[in-house]
């Protein structure tokens, strides 16, 4: 097993130069997210290997972890969702929604055991992919929206129903969100080693057992994405529907 | 009380519209008659269009009603009265799909010869129902998203600026279909920032000038009213 150092880890800091580097040039203005991301990560990282020793042995503090996860991802998402009333207890609720139907269905049906150790990362994979997803199908509808609102009105003033009028977007919303997830199950060994399946190679398992574990992790990441995209872009959608089946875009706060 | 016989089948009465802590129409009243073009005329940012998307809740007032043939129109259900009272938009909206899907669009089963016919009532032949959207013209699409009403069967048509978006010829054929469309028993308002259109084809017109009616007539009383002097 390879053993990362410190040394390791600060050589990798050269690829964050390049990114950099490449921000200036093209003039992106990504430098202050760049390294705002890169100190992010050190020190989330960090804390969380020191954490995590501790939390195993304490299956309390794994809850703990588990909704200290989801409040972070609720807080991210919901700030993409900016300007759409109730952004963040629609953020919880659709990453919560997907997270907590994958949990039951590996851990009801004991595919993995009820243990701190596999509950952790589990849901931190499951928080995290549907985290991606709840932002990218609210950003993705609300500018829909916002961007066609003469079209959805054209639809309405037919005599069409607002939850009818909105179907396409809802859908094209929901499609973007799930590509991301459908096209990594799809490759799968083919174009990239997903996360699960290294780890466990270069954590010493072999690569049948990595495989078997693999695919669980997809297969259930598919349903609680799908589940989370599509909690989102019917509780976004909700916000812009006002009384009298009318469109209301939500005015920026 | 329903009042299925008047002449007047769209009211309004005292409309009050604020957005954004802005008034926008100020007890607004009108009647619309039953198979004439009313033009709802006046400057930019008079209250035209608010005004016409309170005809079929669009938009809702914060004050007074509107009444369909003697209806509070809060008391329909909305997906009815849009049927009743279809409207087009200043830049024709087509769907995705072609002609015959958008014709057919929110629609169980309507027969062919009902979307060939509203197609036909729209001034254009039924071949046009195997085009696709993006090969129509402007003009032609227009035509297009007001035989989209027609199919429902509408007793009235709300138009926002329909011609502001076409050329002379285009803009002639759908003054002439408005006026024929009149004559056949619909109720037809227009808003248009353009008077002599207003001419050409009402029989009365509505002068709007900062949320409030200023005068209405015919459309030769109201130009005399015109903000800033005759128009």
């Amino acid at each position: 097993m390879t053993d990362a150092s410190v040394i390791g880890v600060l050589l990798s800091l050269i690829l964050v130069a390049v990114a950099f580097a490449v921000s200036m040039r093209f003039r992106l203005k990504l430098e202050s997210d760049l390294a705002i991301a890169t100190v992010r990560a050190i020190v989330q990282l960090s804390v969380v290997a020191l954490v995590i020793t501790f939390v195993f042995d304490h299956e309390l503090l794994a809850i703990g972890v588990v909704l200290l996860m989801l409040g972070a991802a609720s807080w991210t998402s919901a700030r993409r969702l900016k300007g759409i009333p109730r952004g963040p207890q629609l953020a919880t609720l659709a990453i919560a929604s997907g997270a907590i139907v994958g949990l039951v269905v590996v851990f009801g049906t004991g595919v993995f055991d009820l243990e701190p150790r596999f509950v952790i990362p589990i849901a931190g994979m499951l928080i995290g992919n549907c985290m991606t997803a709840v932002s990218v199908a609210g950003v993705r509808v609300k500018e829909e929206l916002t961007d066609k609102t003469l079209e959805v009105e054209a639809r309405l003033a037919l005599g069409v129903r607002a939850r009818d009028a909105l179907t396409p977007y809802i859908r094209r919303a929901t499609t973007t969100a799930l590509i991301p997830i459908i096209d990594t199950t799809k490759t799968v060994g083919l174009i990239t080693l997903p996360g699960a399946f290294t780890g466990m190679l270069l954590g010493g398992a072999t690569p049948a057992q990595a495989a078997r574990v693999q695919l669980i992790v997809l297969f259930m990441l598919l349903g609680a994405v799908a589940i989370a995209g599509m909690t989102t872009t019917l509780l976004v959608t909700r916000m812009f529907v006002g009384p009298g089946e009318r469109i209301v875009i939500p005015t920026e706060r | 009380m329903v009042n299925t016989a008047s002449n007047h089948p769209i009211e309004i009465e005292s409309v009050s519209l604020d957005r954004a802590g802005r008034p926008v129409l100020h007890e607004v009243s009108a009647r619309f008659a039953r198979g004439g073009v009313t033009a709802i005329v006046g400057p930019s940012g008079a209250g035209k269009t608010s005004l016409l998307r309170c005809i079929n809740r669009l938009e809702e007032p914060d004050g007074g009603r509107v009444l369909l043939d003697g209806e509070d129109i809060r008391s329909l259900d909305p997906t009815e009265l849009r049927k009743r009272v279809g409207m087009i938009f200043q830049t024709p909206v087509l769907f995705e799909g072609g002609v015959r899907a958008n014709l057919a669009y929110g629609l169980d089963g309507v027969p062919d010869h009902e979307v060939a016919s509203a197609l036909e009532s729209a001034g254009l032949s039924a071949s046009f129902l195997e085009r696709e959207s993006p090969a129509l013209s402007v003009g032609q699409a227009q035509r297009v998203c007001i035989a989209r009403a027609l199919v429902r069967s509408p007793e009235a048509l709300i138009l926002d600026e329909p011609t502001s978006a076409l050329d002379l010829k285009a803009t002639a054929r759908i003054e002439e279909l408005l006026v024929s469309l009149a004559h056949n028993g619909l109720t037809i308002i227009v808003v248009t920032h353009d008077l002599p259109q207003a001419r050409r084809i009402a029989t009365e017109a509505l002068l709007l000038d900062e949320g409030r009616v200023v005068a209405a007539g015919t459309p030769d009383e109201v130009a005399a009213n015109w903000p800033g002097g005759a128009a």
